[in-house]
């Protein structure tokens, strides 16, 4: 394989992305300030942090319930990473050899069955639940 | 990676189909847990699965293993190795995971059983992996298989604050103990360039013992380290006591038994104890290494003392001990020690066809011991109920007036940890004594002392078995065991008592001692010296 060369014309499509997401995001902020309406309220003014009161002692107790969701989170999050090495290896040439194709794909597909079942389980026990 | 190997792996998955049973089957009673729960019926599915598994072992066990250059190849490449040794502890894991599965039947509370036995299930199969591991990696992940759901059966039934004390020190100690052996398995990486076991042994087995760099040895004393924590060798069984007294007592056979089968057998595999066929060749020049002394020449000496030192501490401190799964945790430390003992004289006895052979004996002493723990702790559930449990050897009080025929199954599984004739434990331990007496050599005399260790650890050992029986036998209760109705906690009794006793005369010795040959004899044992 050669080296690609370097050209940077080839690049427009990323500038163009950065420049809409620029102009979405001051656009966003910029129509915030003209069109929301404001009431300030003392809890309203408070910095956000999940529910949690942003003041005070450090040492308190964080609910569970943070955590279980933090930990679908990854769990769905990495799922994503994984599948992608595999999708552009699966059926390139000289990435996964043709007799561990059909191997390869089953254990892809175990490993997204194995997280549905692990969803499945999360919602039956009621990790979803903010009681 | 080439085509032949690429189709071996390939080949890989119909041989673990008995994994991939176990695996299915937790799957759905997770789910199905979630929907439904009741521990009789999920008991019904779990032992279903178990005896699946088994019947689809005895189908792929007969499925045609590569050979030839094709098998060369698989031994050298594939994560997965599946020779008799394997098919042996397989078998044995699935048993016990029957006998656990009825032992717990009436012990897990409703809401917990379907998750209980998922839990159970994940870790058979992470036994039988264990026993085919023939890759670091898959043997580390193996191992973790059967670590993690243990977190979480050790919790799930109990909640008061021991349970948790335990469930915690377990888990803390499991992962460092897991970052111990990961230490390890990156020095064997580094030192051979490879993680394939059978290519790690023969590469070091080519290199001779004496000139072995001073870095093998740090492997060898961290994966020592990491994997006697599963065997609970002291000074690595501090765990042992709180967790065995602080877990159900379901989780704590379940402890003294798996964990146990899977460390050793890992030794067994990871320090070239059993080598799979073309790894142990003598080469003409190079010096011969003898089998278990890969890593160094060390070896026996490092099992040597552990052996000695884990027998006697578990022994002494199992005297002190009233709660009755203190003792058997105890207990279960100096069985390791026996069991060290074999794999210490293990290299030595390889080179003689005498007749003991310190795998075998281990082997059998893994067998004997599992039933005869798993009995002495079936005794303590069947015993127990929540009005009165049964936690203290002073509790067992007057059992032979009211259980005369528990009270005879629990002498047999206490004159067998004792190591009494006509039991497992006896012909257990003198296998390995016997093994440990017949090295000849200059380090005939150093075995012959640590036999002589074994034998007065054994004689403490009576002290506080007997202890026991003479509660049951001699003393009368001020309130009489009530015990219930507990027609599986029976069974598991029965077979336990059963196979004690059996598993020490013929024909189930004889049954066994072939199992045991079978698994290992013909490879492991291929008499270098004779060859050259």
């Amino acid at each position: 394989m050669t080296e690609p060369t370097f050209d940077l014309s080839l690049y427009y499509p990323i500038f163009l992305y950065l420049l809409i997401l620029l102009g979405f995001a001051t656009t966003v902020m910029i129509l915030i300030h003209v069109v929301g309406p404001r009431k300030k309220t003392p809890v309203k003014q408070m910095p956000y942090e999940s529910g949690m009161d942003p003041v005070g002692d450090a040492r308190q107790r964080f609910d569970v319930k943070f955590y279980l969701i933090a930990i679908m989170f990854l769990v769905f999050d990495v799922e994503l990473l994984f599948l992608y090495p595999w999708a552009v290896a699966a059926y390139q040439e000289g990435g996964v050899p043709e007799v561990l194709r059909r191997p390869v794909f089953w254990g892809v597909l175990v490993f997204i069955v194995m997280l549905l079942v692990a969803y499945i389980y999360d919602w039956r026990k009621g990790v979803f639940k903010w009681r | 990676m080439n085509d032949l190997q690429n189709a071996l792996l390939a080949g890989q998955f119909r041989y673990i189909l008995p994994e991939i049973v176990l695996a299915v089957a937790a799957t759905g009673i997770f789910i199905g847990g979630t929907f439904r729960s009741g521990r009789y019926l999920w008991s019904w599915a779990a032992l279903g699965s178990l005896v699946a598994s088994l019947f689809v072992l005895t189908i792929t066990a007969g499925f045609v293993l590569p050979s030839g250059e094709a098998g060369r190849t698989a031994t050298f490449s594939t994560p997965l190795l599946f020779d008799s040794l394997a098919n042996f502890v397989r078998v044995l894991a699935i048993v016990a995971g029957i006998l656990l599965v009825l032992f717990s039947w009436n012990e897990v509370p409703d809401r917990h059983a379907a998750d209980y036995l998922a839990c159970l299930l994940v870790i058979i199969g992470g036994v039988g992996l264990t026993a085919c591991a023939n890759d670091l990696v898959s043997l580390y992940l193996a191992l973790e298989l059967i670590s993690i759901p243990t977190y979480i059966l050790l919790y799930l039934p109990r909640h008061d604050d021991a349970a948790q004390e335990a469930a915690l020190k377990y888990f803390l100690l499991s992962i460092f103990s897991s970052a111990l052996l990961l230490f390890g398995f990156s020095y064997l990486y580094g030192l051979t360039g490879t993680t394939n076991i059978a290519a790690i042994l023969h590469t070091l087995y080519g290199q001779g013992g004496g000139d072995m760099p001073a870095v093998a040895q740090i492997a060898l004393i961290t994966v020592v380290a990491g994997l006697g924590f599963r065997i609970t060798a002291a000074p690595f069984h501090f765990y042992a006591p709180d967790v065995y007294q602080g877990a159900p007592t379901v989780g704590a056979a379940l402890l003294a038994s798996l964990p146990k089968l899977a460390g050793f057998i890992a030794l067994l595999r990871v320090l070239g104890f059993v080598t799979p066929d073309g790894v142990l060749v003598p080469v003409a020049g190079r010096p011969h290494v003898l089998p278990g002394m890969a890593l160094s020449d060390q070896v026996p000496i490092l099992f040597w003392f552990l052996a000695a030192f884990t027998m006697s501490l578990g022994n002494l401190l199992a005297v002190l001990q009233d709660n009755l799964k203190r003792l058997l945790a105890y207990s279960s430390v100096a069985h390791a020690g026996y069991m060290l003992v074999a794999l210490a004289a293990a290299p030595y006895l390889s080179e003689r066809s005498s007749g003991s052979d310190g795998v075998h004996a281990l082997l059998y002493y893994l067998v004997a011991y599992g039933v005869m723990t798993i009995g002495a702790f079936a005794v303590i559930a069947f015993l127990s109920t929540p009005e009165r449990p049964v936690d203290n050897v002073e509790d067992l009080a007057g059992l032979s007036g009211s259980h005369p025929y528990v009270a005879l199954m629990l002498a047999v599984f206490m004159f067998s940890l004792i190591g009494m004739p006509l039991t497992a434990g006896f012909t257990g331990k003198f296998l390995i004594f016997f093994g440990a007496m017949n090295v000849v050599g200059e380090q005939a005399d150093l075995y012959r002392w640590l036999a002589v260790i074994g034998m007065l650890n054994a004689a403490v050992g009576g002290w506080y078995y007997l202890r026991i029986i003479a509660v049951m036998y001699l003393r009368t209760a001020l309130r009489p065991i009530q015990g219930r109705r507990n027609v599986p906690g029976l069974v598991t009794l029965i077979v336990c008592a059963v196979l004690t006793i059996g598993l020490s005369i013929p024909p189930g010795a004889n049954v066994l001692l072939d199992a045991v040959k079978n698994a290992t004899g013909i490879k492991s044992t291929p008499s270098p010296i004779a060859q050259r």
